[in-house]
């Protein structure tokens, strides 16, 4: 980034020595003559309308493509914090670090690592992903852990939202805890 | 101080990225952002939590209710504090 900024700096130094004619440096002396004539000519077939259609599909698609990003631009950020109720916020991390001493308190869960996304309606959105050993039975233990996490945090008040799990098979000697 | 007296708050918050305080002449109060129209109340939970979080940002707003002169409240909890921590 800092390169990309003094890149543009020293453009713009030589952009203003060459506008205004100093140190003998001349605008017309630059090797821009083609690609000006070829801007002038297109701008004229525009303005004829004698343009090709491959040339009209990309300036279609420019539009397009603009226009979705102006739409995207517009849409209003994310929340940062996770509401609970009216006027009571808590930080993503908190929600985080209690979702993940809830998981890791569940039989068969080695480690954890979670994902919080805050919503503009109450409650946050909680990507889990948890690791157990290989061969255990995922099925019981993602249910576990479902209704325990959603227990916890409902008693502390924390609301969820959306509760997605993912469980995954690691080594043990990889993980937080190698027995649970 | 209203804040940091209800059960379950360890300490007023310090934001993450920035440092929500209200200046004063010149004193600082860390923790708490007056606007003209609302209060938001940063604090730090104590872990484990006494009593759920809604009801202790409840306490609170009843707590500075009385200060807060007809104004919104909006608790933020920050962070949370494990208790053991407390005797290293």
């Amino acid at each position: 980034m800092i390169l990309l900024f003094a890149g543009l700096f020293v453009l713009g130094v030589y952009t203003v020595v060459y506008a205004f004619d100093l140190f003998d440096y001349k605008l017309a002396s630059l090797p821009i003559s083609d690609f000006s004539s070829g801007l002038a000519n297109f701008v004229k077939n525009v303005e004829k309308g004698t343009l090709s259609v491959a040339t009209v599909t990309i300036l279609v698609l420019l539009a397009v493509l603009g226009l979705l990003w102006f739409i995207a631009e517009l849409r209003p950020t994310a929340p940062r914090r996770v509401r609970m109720g009216s006027g009571t916020y808590v930080t993503r991390g908190v929600v985080e670090e209690e979702v993940s001493t809830v998981a890791e308190q569940v039989t068969g869960v080695l480690g954890s690592s979670v994902g919080v996304k805050a919503k503009r309606s109450p409650g946050a959105q909680v990507d889990l992903e948890a690791r157990v050993r290989r061969g255990e039975d995922l099925k019981t233990i993602n249910s576990n852990l479902r209704s325990t996490v959603q227990e916890q945090l409902s008693e502390k008040g924390l609301p969820v939202s959306k509760l997605k799990i993912k469980l995954v098979e690691a080594d043990p000697r990889q993980t937080k805890a190698r027995v649970q | 101080m209203a804040a940091l007296a209800t059960e379950g708050v360890y300490s007023l918050g310090h934001g993450r990225f920035v440092e929500p305080a209200t200046y004063e002449g010149s004193e600082k109060v860390s923790g708490v952002v007056v606007g003209p129209d609302d209060i938001e109340i940063h604090i730090v939970a104590r872990y484990p939590l006494p009593r759920p979080i809604p009801e202790i940002a409840e306490k609170i707003r009843e707590r500075v209710a009385p200060e807060a002169g007809g104004r919104k409240t909006r608790v933020v909890v920050d962070d949370l504090e494990v208790a053991e921590d407390e005797s290293l």
